[in-house]
């Protein structure tokens, strides 16, 4: 299936051959003159990004985007503004869009935005796909299993453990070995790994954003970052 | 200053009259000869006595006098006597031995008649002449038609002489016009007499002291009263007497007879005597005219004798008005000058009027520079969007040939897009230099329907930068007006900023624009409304004022050029505040009539 690019952009001309563009390049389009007209369709769920405007008749794009987060919806969005000041470049870019571009935009440099913002789109699927996977072997987990859990992540001996709990060392043998197998670990430097990857699920979203930052900068924002 | 001065530095001259102080002929003589006296011998101290004849008369007054004139002077005796008239010379004659027996005697002013052959010739001086013969001679050649000659005399022991001279000078004329004395007769009677004269006659007269009845005056009184009741001319024998209304005659002024006789005094000081003096037997006449009479009694000018004195002659109009001529030449001089100085400031204002003007324009220019950088992001915005589009068009056209789909329509759109895009572009380029370049005010008509739409078209993306909803209602017909397009659209896009800056400071529920025209009649109105902060009320009045600000970076010269553009279109321009809040801003332009689309492009 083709990666379907959202265009939000309110002048004509403009979205227009933005949209010939991306044809032209092999994706898959839809065209919105405003952030209004985009949310009036469920919110897509299909392997894309949004090229967004900035400066639209109602909300602006920057809107759009914090509207988005709220949402917890993260469709990757690459900026597109004739004229932006400093302040909503550093906004945009807090709230983790992939890039920042001024208009007239080289076809390559959009092109090659696009490949990154569908890049991110798949890692990101990819991370929720497993998050969610993860999270529905935790759930299978009994009670006591993830009291046991969070004692070997936490370092503890078989019996510490048993002392904590209360119960009999080979007890917490047993349930040790149950953890490894639901969880599909195959060793507990792994328990290590999908306790982060739990921790950082059940993070503030505050938290969440600063880390996206962090990621986006890291993905080569270079254009753009401040 | 001690009288022993005077022995030292200078003479003593006193000089008796016959008569009152205030007699015309005794003020002419006194005058010139205390001038002519002082000016030749300038330490010379002159006294003067009036002898009041024939007023006062008979022995006692003859021996008052005497012991006055004595005792007066016997401290400064005087050196040189002189007497004035012919009673003064006889006092003298009679009484001198008896006061001041060493002083050398001079007359003047003492008429021949007056002179007795009895006196002995210690006086020295020339006698005046009543020359009625010369006078009546002259006056029957003026007055070819008169037939009778009038003489008339009075009746004081002068007077009598007179006329006994008179009859005896005038005895030729009784043959051969019919000549006749009126001597001592009451005024009354003589000016009856005068009053009843015709052109046929003429009139002699040396006035008299005393009339018929007794009664005294001065000649020159009975002169005038005498002039004024006759219908002749009437010649008299001394200068005093004219301007009276009498026409003249011959006769010695009594100016050259003080005159004359100071020189005579000044040589008697030098110690000359009568025969080194060589005087002449009487002083020479002359024919004395009053000009104002010549015209009133008919006399030609040119029959007058070379050497004829005119007194009263009436000035030509140079010399009459000369003072008037100068005063209305200065004056208009100085208009001239006046004319030329305001014609030069004139020139000097308007070309401080031009440097004004010129000055307004740079002003207007820094303005619309100014509202290009506020408008920078929206400027940018409009020209940044077309050449986006087709950036974006001309990768999509190589992208479609790249990929070997050669979908000929698809192309041909595409590059149909990429022309119009670049128009565009080009259009707000072209906007922006009309805008933002220098040019001199036009006059053309502009229709403000296409003005405010390509003014919308500015501020539409400056207001969607902002994030305020910009509506614009143009009118339903043309609205001409004649103007400036550069101009009046910086008029529109000033009042849209503020606006803009209105708003920006209320919620953004609030952010609202409109800018609409309404037409009427004669005016077009142009409101542009916003439902910002509003302006505060003690400001209203304020606001059009130059370098009034409530901005921070303002420097307050909007909307004072603002209104200065508006009213250099004939137009005004106020603002309201709205309720319950916001402001309008109204500008009402005079509107032409709308002529035909042909018409308007063919002006």
């Amino acid at each position: 299936m083709k990666p379907l690019i959202h265009v939000l952009e309110d002048d004509e001309s403009v979205r227009k051959s933005l949209v010939r563009l991306l044809c032209a390049a092999g994706f898959e389009t839809r065209a919105y003159i405003s952030a209004g007209d985009f949310l009036l369709n469920p919110l897509p769920t299909q392997h894309g990004c949004i090229l967004l405007d900035l400066n639209m008749p109602g909300p602006s794009g920057l809107d759009l985007q914090s509207a988005l987060q709220r949402a917890d919806y993260q469709l990757p969005i690459i900026f597109l503004t004739a004229h932006a000041d400093i302040s909503a470049v550093i906004r945009a870019m807090k709230a983790g869009a992939v890039d920042f571009l001024l208009k007239p935009v080289e076809s390559e440099v959009l092109l090659e935005a696009i490949e990154r913002a569908l890049t991110r789109d798949l890692v990101q699927r990819n991370e929720r796909l497993e998050e969610n996977a993860l999270l529905a072997r935790f759930a299978t987990l009994s009670p006591r299993e993830k009291e046991v859990f969070k004692r070997i992540v936490a370092g503890k001996l078989n019996k510490q453990i048993a002392d904590d709990l209360g119960i009999a060392e080979r007890t917490v043998k047993a349930q040790r070995a149950d953890v490894l197998t639901k969880l599909q670990a195959t060793c507990v430097a792994d328990l290590g790994r999908f306790a982060e990857q739990l921790a950082r699920f059940e993070k503030p979203k505050a938290e969440q954003t600063y880390t996206k930052v962090k990621l986006a900068t890291l993905n080569g924002g270079d254009a753009a970052a401040p | 200053m001690p009288l022993a001065a005077f022995a030292e530095t200078g003479h003593h001259v006193l000089v008796l009259f016959s008569n009152a102080r205030l007699l015309p002929a005794n003020i002419a003589t006194e005058q010139s000869f205390r001038e002519t006296l002082l000016s030749a011998a300038p330490n010379t101290e002159i006294s003067t006595e009036f002898l009041d004849f024939p007023r006062f008369s008979g022995p006692d007054h003859v021996a008052n006098l005497k012991a006055y004139v004595k005792r007066k002077y016997a401290e400064r005796p005087p050196d040189v006597l002189v007497a004035a008239g012919g009673d003064a010379l006889r006092f003298l004659h009679e009484n001198q031995g008896e006061m001041f027996p060493a002083a050398p005697l001079v007359h003047i002013g003492v008429l021949t008649s007056q002179l007795d052959p009895r006196w002995d010739n210690r006086a020295v001086g020339v006698p005046i002449k009543i020359d009625a013969e010369n006078t009546i001679e002259d006056a029957l050649r003026l007055h070819p038609k008169v037939e009778q000659v009038l003489v008339i005399t009075g009746s004081s022991p002068i007077d009598r002489s007179f006329e006994q001279q008179l009859r005896k000078d005038l005895e030729r004329f009784v043959e051969k016009t019919k000549l006749q004395f009126l001597a001592g007769l009451p005024t009354k009677a003589v000016l009856q007499r005068l009053s009843e004269l015709d052109e046929r006659a003429l009139v002699f007269t040396p006035g008299y002291f005393r009339d018929g009845e007794g009664r005294d005056s001065f000649p020159k009184e009975t002169i005038d009263l005498m002039a004024r009741a006759a219908n002749a001319p009437i010649y008299v024998p001394f200068d005093t007497f004219l301007g009276t209304g009498v026409v003249g005659g011959r006769m010695a002024s009594f100016h050259d007879v003080g005159n004359h006789g100071a020189k005579i005094v000044a040589r008697v000081f030098a110690r000359a005597n009568a025969q080194e003096l060589d005087l002449p037997p009487f002083m020479p006449t002359q024919l004395h005219v009053d000009w104002r009479q010549l015209a009133r009694w008919d006399i030609d000018p040119s029959a007058l004798p070379a050497d004829t004195i005119e007194h009263f002659r009436q000035p030509g109009y140079w010399e009459e008005h000369y003072r008037e001529v100068l005063i209305a030449f200065t004056i208009v001089a100085f208009q001239a000058a006046l004319i030329s100085l305001l014609l030069l400031e004139r020139h000097r204002r308007h070309r401080t009027e031009a440097a004004l003007q010129k000055n307004r324009f740079e002003l207007a220019h820094a303005s619309r520079l100014a509202i290009a950088g506020e408008l920078t992001g929206s400027i940018t915005h409009e020209i940044s969007q077309p050449l986006g589009a087709i950036l974006s068009n001309a990768a999509a056209g190589e992208l479609m040939l790249q990929s070997g789909a050669h979908d000929t329509n698809a192309l041909r759109d595409i590059l149909q897009d990429i022309q119009r895009d670049d128009i565009r572009a080009s259009q707000v380029m072209r906007r922006l230099r009309a805008l933002l370049q220098k040019h001199e005010v036009d006059h053309a008509v502009i229709d403000l329907n296409e003005v405010l739409s390509e003014v919308a078209d500015i501020l539409r993306a400056e207001a969607l930068r902002r994030n305020v909803a910009l509506t614009v209602s143009l009118a339903q017909a043309p609205a001409d007006i004649k103007g400036d397009r550069v101009q009046i659209q910086q008029v529109l896009i000033n009042l849209v900023l503020n606006a803009l800056d209105s708003v920006m400071e209320v919620a953004p529920v609030r952010r609202q624009i409109h800018v609409g025209l309404v037409l009427s009649d004669r005016t077009i109105t142009v409101k542009v409304q916003d439902r910002g902060v509003g302006i505060p009320p003690e400001n209203v009045t304020r606001v059009f004022d130059s370098f009034f600000t409530t901005k921070a970076e303002g420097i307050g010269l909007g909307l004072s050029i603002v209104r200065t553009i508006i009213e250099a279109h004939g137009g005004k321009i106020g603002v309201q505040n709205l309720q319950p809040h916001g402001a309008v801003f109204h500008i009402d332009l005079p509107r032409l009539e709308h002529k035909a689309p042909k018409e308007r492009t063919a002006g």
